[in-house]
């Protein structure tokens, strides 16, 4: 490149008029000191990548490859304005703001504008600003009280929960101990009568039984399936109905849709678009019942649908081996329960292997003598025994499960991509958020999952379940920005399309409260709402970040 | 067993979902009269020589009117003795020359009203014109070399347009001429066995010539021995009770001496047109003109498509001829080339008279002030239209639009308007806000307005029927609603509003109800859109009309409109007299009037006065991307200069590269927006990611830095009718190389070329610089780095650079353009900011641009308020070493031409306009390609400018490489002013 060559100096009164700006307009205060000539006359682009005469600093016309030549003018792309905005907080504005004629809030004092073009406004714009800001800060201190709750209420729920979590462990000491005195009894129980059960197991009225029941778990795996199937054809012709595209302008479409609704017993939508209009839908329900009080009545003892639903899993469940020795009890003659079981629930455990030894002499005498019919209830015994050991075990199971959930729970509570690093969000688990847009309500319950429930009946869908906080790789975890976002994943799946995903966007606020609901492409649901959680004590706050953040 | 049915629908959909739906639409096999038609063609090709039109004049008949405009005949039909045709014949003040026949005193009337709407007025009748009659023929001579000669043959009726002793176009040449006259069905009936045709069965030439042999019906050989789909044609489940029994036209129209042709828009196929008939045709069946909304639309195909202008091109090395076929029906178009200098083309249309328009050139330019002066020069837009259009389907609420300009202002990416879909409103009932999601309407566009920007906001032809909306209610006690075959109450379909109905803009009382809804304060005659204000514009879609649940996704054919007539007389006329009307409204609306804004999809001859159109819903594909430009190309030659595509695709995610090359794309076609499927994710520019973001916000301030050149452009094609965007063979008519090019195109007079890339993982491109032989202005010199290309004589492909960022973009030697560089949010903050000259040398040294200017919102224009400016860059003297810029008054020097509407005979330079602007300067001038250093660059009679040089390559050189280049610095010169600067080297 060759410097512009001066061949006469500006002194042209022609060329003069128009520019006079002030060599450091527009600058801001941390770079004015870089608005000074050098010695030679000449001015340094601040990018270092030219000299050009001082004169032809803020003439309107741009010289700097980086432009900072023209810091009051506009006249160069990408550059930036400072607003000094006396009465009101200073700041710059992009240089496609200068001179465009508008008067933009950011810079109140119309500096940017030709002069006469704008009035300045810093005074009464700087008022509202900070009675604003005030009203904001009122919100955040008040929000910020909650918040501290919040933490109080994680710390005591981290006690209670390492209190529980000592309980449980007491307990958990205690049961596994009796756990392995049931097995052992029990071992010792089955090894008697297990040849004695196997024998009763011949029995033909028993093998029937356990055929009937595999008949009637097939039956049921099959009757399952078939629902599962219907299910997803029903979700998927409604999900056609509700959400079909209209724009396919498919008449197959619409058969399948009305021939859906026909069977279905819905009514009519009656618009192409996705609204669904569906006030009749408690009445058709109505008439669907009807019609399915007129069905045939059932054979008597047949059971009904309500009856099949619940009673086939208690069926299902029979421990048929009890049932075929109570059955043996039942068929012979009257007799007492055995006592021998009951007496090992009495005895100390140091007694046991003693008893064991006696009971065996003892059963012995008591079947020549023909009060007892032998291995019969020494069968039921076993059976018995087996059953206080499963449930035994059952409860260890549930009482670790509950010691490791509280475990967990403890640790997450102030985890920084769990409940927050102070505990903060640790109150609001679980908590549901509702708001009416006037066809649907929407519910996130947070951390948990997000719902469209239809406000005039209709399937509810799940927008997704709890995810992740902020995703975004710029945001850090444990910032502010960070928790201002909530995401909800995988919820139903869209016809042709995604599946359903909610993006909650928090701000500080004194309620917990959604504000908006917006589905900004298919299937994309944009909540917002306000949450004290976010309310950050004011004292705590940076120095530097609150001017940069409350721009107008 | 029934839920099992559904599913299999279900899957078979998930499958199809993605395609064009081939059935919806009809083949030219399934349509009755485009068999017949097809089957006239081919017993006549099968006939061979032997083959005679039974169309001759009656010689008798023939009178030729007092004033020599015209004369009229009587036609007869060897066929059908009893029956009349008139033809008459008319030559146009500019040589046009206008045909017409129809049945004279039949049983019904065929549609004569196409032309009424399509044209501005009744063209003037030339005074020049002297016919002679001979025994056989009638002939005229005229043209101001009296070499265009209109000859008229009796037997078999023969017209014939001849510049110099050359045949141009051909009438009924090969004797397919046929206007089925109004029959009687009953008398009919009894006369012909079973009708023969079935459905699907399609009429094979050879098999219909064997049917005639063994045929007694005397007129067998001609119109076939079946009446094939007379009475009632079915289609899918759609039958058409066609009341008036057969009444279509064929007519062969053949251009002996020119070997491409061009036009008849839309659709997705090159721009000189493939053939359909002969050997190894492109495409089997015709081009189709029937306006339809087709989903998913291919990407090269003879599928008629949302607008259709009856506009042919006939082009060659020698001359170009046009016509334009003033029919409203539907219309089949064969094309094929029998050889590479000769086209043949036959027209089959449903119903209509025949009239037609024939445009003798010679050149394309002549073709389209021919044009222009039938059906009108492109309306002079509002210039912020100019600028970039974000739209999708849909903004969900008025704080998505307010969150969406946001995103753009912080990017600092210009953009001028928001556009709303059709879910802004309630139930799909337009002008009705759904009030939950658009709570404050006007709030929002004043929000939107307050950075100089405008709003767009669908308003489609189907109306709600119910009684809660207040645009359907009126209309239906207007009774200007759209009737049923039965000619009684209203015709009710299904649309985006679920049951509808549509008004007839045909009926002359809709015209003012459908203004006052428009209006944006109360009115006491009724229902008006106070929720809006004047920065609200229109977008009619779907005005084709689209229904849902119609005959290939439109109305019945014997729907009825106003006058009678059915809907197939006046289909494609349809879609433009809602954008017309619409139109009218918006300028009306406001007082003094403002510019309108309607983007329309459907369009027809004449819409151009109007605004915009779209090349409708094109899929985000690379094939798309391309057919797009080819699409534009083809509309913008027929009139429909003011035209784009939507960016981005309107169905599909187009992944970052692809997004970008179609704003490189859109920001090179006059209606620049991008648009968006709901089912697609967000793509506004703002969304990409580093380095896309940033490119695209280049491309989009490119756009913005070009306004003037385009409203420069914009001046020009309203006044003279040339299209905007201007293909390589109109540029170049002489350089065979260039007739097929449709890939790259100049931007009005400016000289800027663009040669778009539409293909993925590009880094180079070529070029094609034509050989010129007007001058020696092949230099072509790179927009960005100013390299210098060369020309050859027989034209030449040049490689150039085209990875992601670069656009291939080049300035044609002899230009100068004006640009406006300072980025602003939209293209009405730009007012204020000076201008930027680029003088582009020719190889000798000089250049040449336009810039015109106005308040780019008002018809305060048409008053005289604008300035239009010329720039020149020459030698002082023939063998001196300075060069002259300077800017002259063109306004004054072409009153008349300066703007369209009203030709001023005076212009003041010193105008409202012009003095509000007086103070915009001349912020910078690059001068590229100058022969060395300069000593002294000065305003005439000042003192020395500023001024920085970087050799190069001259202009005069035949090197390639980057050029020379010299950048004055603000010379402070006014745009509005005369100023000389001379630079002496």
């Amino acid at each position: 490149m060759i410097p512009w060559l001066l061949l006469l100096p500006l002194s042209s009164p022609v060329l003069v008029a128009a520019a006079a700006v002030d060599k450091t307009f527009g600058v801001g205060p941390d770079a004015i000191a870089k608005y000074t000539p050098l010695k030679s006359g000449n001015w340094k682009c601040l990018d270092g990548s030219k000299e050009i005469p001082w004169e032809f600093v803020n003439d309107d016309s741009c010289d700097c490859p980086d432009g900072s030549d023209e810091p009051g003018t506009g006249a160069c792309p990408n550059t930036n304005f400072y607003c000094k905005n006396e009465g009101h907080i200073g700041l710059y504005i992009p240089s496609s703001r200068v001179k465009d004629g508008l008067c933009e809030v950011e810079c109140c004092d119309g500096s940017d504008e030709r002069p006469g073009v704008c009035p300045n406004l810093c005074k009464e714009i700087g008022e509202a600003y900070r009675k604003k800001r005030d009203e904001e800060r009122k919100i955040q201190k008040t929000g910020s009280k909650i918040r501290s709750s919040y933490i109080t209420f994680a710390h005591k729920e981290k006690k209670r929960l390492e209190a529980s979590i000592e309980t449980l462990t007491q307990e958990i000491e205690v049961k596994e101990k009796e756990v392995a005195r049931l097995r052992d009894i029990a071992e010792r129980t089955e090894s008697l009568s297990q040849a004695a059960l196997e024998h009763k197991q011949q029995s033909p009225l028993y093998k029937s039984l356990i055929d009937h029941s595999n008949a009637l778990k097939s039956l049921r795996r099959e009757h399952f399936k078939h629902l599962e199937r219907e299910k997803a054809l029903g979700d998927i012709l409604t999900a056609l109905r509700t959400g079909y595209n209209p724009n396919y302008q498919d008449m197959a479409v619409l058969e399948a849709v009305r021939g859906w609704e026909e069977l279905a017993g819905l009514p009519h939508i009656n618009d192409v678009g996705k609204d669904t209009t569906e006030e009749t839908t408690a009445k058709e329900e109505e008439e669907a019942k009807e019609e399915e009080g007129e069905k045939e009545e059932p054979e008597e003892g047949m059971w009904d649908a309500g009856r099949l639903e619940h009673g086939l899993d208690v069926l299902l469940n029979t421990d048929y081996t009890s049932l075929l020795l109570e059955h043996e009890e039942h068929i012979q003659s009257p007799s007492e329960d055995s006592i021998i079981y009951d007496l090992t629930a009495y005895l100390p455990d140091s007694l046991i292997p003693q008893y064991e030894a006696v009971k065996e002499t003892l059963v012995s005498w008591l079947r020549m003598l023909g009060v007892i019919r032998g291995e019969d209830n020494t069968a039921a015994d076993s059976s018995r025994a087996h059953q206080a050991l499963t449930d035994a075990e059952t409860n260890l199971a549930t009482m670790k499960n509950e010691k490791k959930t509280a475990e967990e729970d403890v640790a997450e509570i102030f985890d920084v991509e769990g409940f927050g690093a102070e505990g903060e969000w640790k109150k609001l688990d679980g908590l549901c958020l509702e708001k009416n847009t006037g066809d649907y309500t929407y519910e996130v319950c947070l951390f948990e999952e997000a719902k469209q429930k239809p406000n005039n009946g209709g399937t509810t869908f799940s927008l997704g379940r709890f995810d992740s906080w902020n995703p975004s790789p710029d945001v850090k975890a444990g910032s502010p920005e960070y928790y201002s976002k909530q995401v909800y994943k995988h919820g139903t799946r869209c016809w042709n399309g995604p599946e359903r995903n909610v993006v909650l966007l928090l701000t500080c606020g004194t309620e917990n409260a959604l504000l908006t609901i917006q589905e900004l492409e298919k299937c994309e649901y944009q909540f917002t709402g306000t949450t004290p959680a976010l309310c950050l004590p004011l004292d705590g706050e940076k120095g530097n970040g609150n001017g940069k953040k409350d721009e107008l | 067993m029934r839920s099992w049915t559904f599913l299999g629908v279900l899957s078979l959909l998930l499958v199809e979902s993605s395609a064009f739906k081939a059935h919806d639409f009809k083949t030219c096999s399934q349509s009755g009269f485009c068999r017949r038609g097809r089957a006239l063609s081919a017993r006549a090709k099968e006939a061979r020589s032997s083959w005679k039109s039974p169309y001759s004049v009656d010689a008798s008949s023939v009178a030729i009117s007092s004033d020599q405009a015209s004369f009229t005949a009587g036609v007869k039909s060897s066929l059908y003795p009893d029956i009349t045709f008139g033809l008459e014949v008319r030559v146009h003040d500019d040589g046009v020359v206008r045909v017409r026949m129809d049945e004279i005193g039949g049983l019904k009337k065929h549609y004569d009203e196409a032309a009424s709407w399509a044209l501005i007025a009744e063209p003037n009748i030339s005074r020049d014109i002297q016919w002679k009659t001979g025994k056989k023929e009638v002939r005229a001579v005229y043209g101001d070399k009296k070499d265009i000669e209109v000859l008229v043959e009796f037997a078999p009726l023969r017209v014939s347009l001849l510049r110099s002793g050359r045949e141009q176009i051909v009438l009924n040449g090969q004797g397919l001429l046929h206007m089925e006259h109004f029959r009687n069905k009953a008398a009919a009936e009894s006369k012909t066995e079973e009708p023969a045709a079935v459905e699907g069965e399609v009429a094979n030439g050879a098999e219909e010539v064997q049917t005639v042999i063994k045929s007694e019906n005397p007129r067998a050989w001609f119109e076939g021995d079946s009446e094939d789909a007379y009475w009632e044609e079915t289609f899918s489940s759609w039958t058409d009770s066609k009341p008036k029994g057969p009444e279509s036209l064929s007519i062969d129209i053949n251009f002996p001496n020119h070997g491409t042709v061009y036009g008849i828009p839309q659709h997705a196929t090159r721009l000189a047109l493939p053939s359909t008939t002969g050997d190894s045709p492109t495409f089997s069946d015709p081009y189709r003109l029937w306006n339809s909304d087709v989903f998913e639309y291919l990407a090269s195909s003879p599928v008629s498509l949302y607008g259709s202008i009856p506009v042919l091109h006939a082009h060659s090395t020698d001359t170009t001829v046009g016509i334009f076929d003033a029919v409203a029906s539907e219309t089949w178009i064969d094309i094929g080339h029998v050889s590479d200098k000769s086209t043949e083309t036959h027209w089959i249309s449903e119903s209509g008279i025949l009239d037609l328009f024939l445009m003798p050139g010679p050149t394309p330019e002549a073709i389209f002030k021919q044009y222009a002066r039938l059906t009108g020069t492109p309306v002079l837009p509002a210039a912020w239209s100019l600028g970039y259009h974000q739209c999708r389907w849909n903004y969900v609420s008025s704080d998505d639009v307010r969150s969406v300009q946001k995103r753009f202002d912080e990017e600092d990416m210009p953009v001028d308007v928001f556009w709303l879909d059709i879910e802004y409103s309630e139930d799909h009932k337009y002008f009705m806000w759904n009030d939950k999601t658009f709570p404050d309407p006007v709030e929002m566009v004043n929000d939107v307005a307050a950075v100089g920007r405008k709003m767009v906001v669908i308003v489609d032809p189907h109306l709600k029927r119910t009684s809660e909306y207040p645009a359907y209610q009126e209309a239906s006690k207007l009774e200007v609603l759209v009737k049923p075959p039965s000619g009684q109450g209203e015709y009710e379909g299904w649309c985006w509003s679920g049951s509808s109905s549509w008004t007839d803009f045909f009926n002359p009382a809709a015209w003012d109800w459908w203004k006052s809804l428009f209006k944006t304060y109360p009115l006491e005659s009724g229902w008006s859109w106070t929720k809006s204000t004047d920065a609200v514009h229109i977008w009619n879609d779907m005005n084709e009309p689209s229904v849902f649940n119609g005959p290939e996704i439109s109305m019945p054919r014997d729907n009825i409109h106003y006058g009678g007539w059915e809907h197939r007389d006046v289909h494609n006329i349809n879609g433009m007299l809602f954008s017309n009307h619409t139109y009218q409204a918006v300028a009306e609306r406001s007082d003094p009037r403002q510019r309108p804004f309607v983007l329309t999809r459907s369009f027809y001859a004449g819409s151009q006065r109007f605004g915009a159109m779209w090349t409708g819903d094109n899929l985000g594909t690379w094939e798309h991307m391309a057919v797009g430009i080819k699409m534009v190309l083809s509309n913008s030659i027929a009139g429909m200069s003011f035209a784009g595509s939507d960016v981005g695709g309107f169905f599909g995610n187009p992944e970052p590269e692809m997004l970008v090359r179609w704003y490189q794309v859109g920001a090179f076609a006059p209606f620049f927006r991008a648009h968006a499927h709901i089912d697609t994710k967000r793509r506004e520019p703002y969304l990409l990611d580093e380095p896309y973001k940033g490119i695209v916000r280049d491309i989009l301030r490119l756009r913005y830095t070009q306004l003037p050149v385009w409203y420069t452009a914009f001046r020009e094609t309203t006044v003279t009718g040339l299209p905007i965007l201007r293909p390589q063979y109109v540029m170049f008519p002489k350089d065979k190389n260039g007739f097929d090019i449709d890939d790259q195109y100049y931007i009005g007079s400016s000289g800027l070329l663009i040669k778009p890339v539409t293909t993925k993982d590009a880094t180079e491109a070529t070029v094609y610089i034509a050989e010129d032989q007007v001058s020696c202005f092949t230099v072509y010199y790179d927009y960005f780095t100013h390299h210098a290309y060369r020309g050859a004589s027989k034209g030449k492909e040049i490689t150039v650079p085209a990875a992601l960022h670069q656009i291939p973009l080049f300035v044609r030697g002899g230009s100068i353009l004006p640009t406006r560089e300072r980025p602003r949010r939209s293209s009405t903050l730009m007012k204020h900011d000076p201008f930027t000259l680029r003088v582009a040398l020719s190889k000798t040294g000089t250049a040449h641009g336009e810039l015109y200017l106005d308040d780019g919102e008002t018809y305060s224009h048409e008053k005289g308020q604008f300035i239009w400016r010329q720039f020149t860059a020459e030698k002082t003297a023939k063998k001196s070493k300075a060069l002259r810029i300077s800017s002259r008054d063109l306004a004054t020097e072409k009153p008349s031409e300066a703007v369209d509407g009203v030709a001023l005979t005076t212009f003041n330079p010193a105008n409202e306009f012009a003095k509000s602007i007086e103070d915009i300067r001349v912020e910078k001038i690059v001068v590229v390609g100058l022969n060395g250093k300069p000593s002294s660059v000065r305003v005439e009679g000042g003192a020395e400018l500023v001024w920085e040089y970087t050799p190069g390559h001259a202009a005069s050189e035949k090197k390639e490489g980057v050029a020379s280049l010299l950048s004055i610095k603000d010379p402070k010169v006014l745009v509005a002013k005369d100023w000389d600067i001379v630079v002496q080297y």
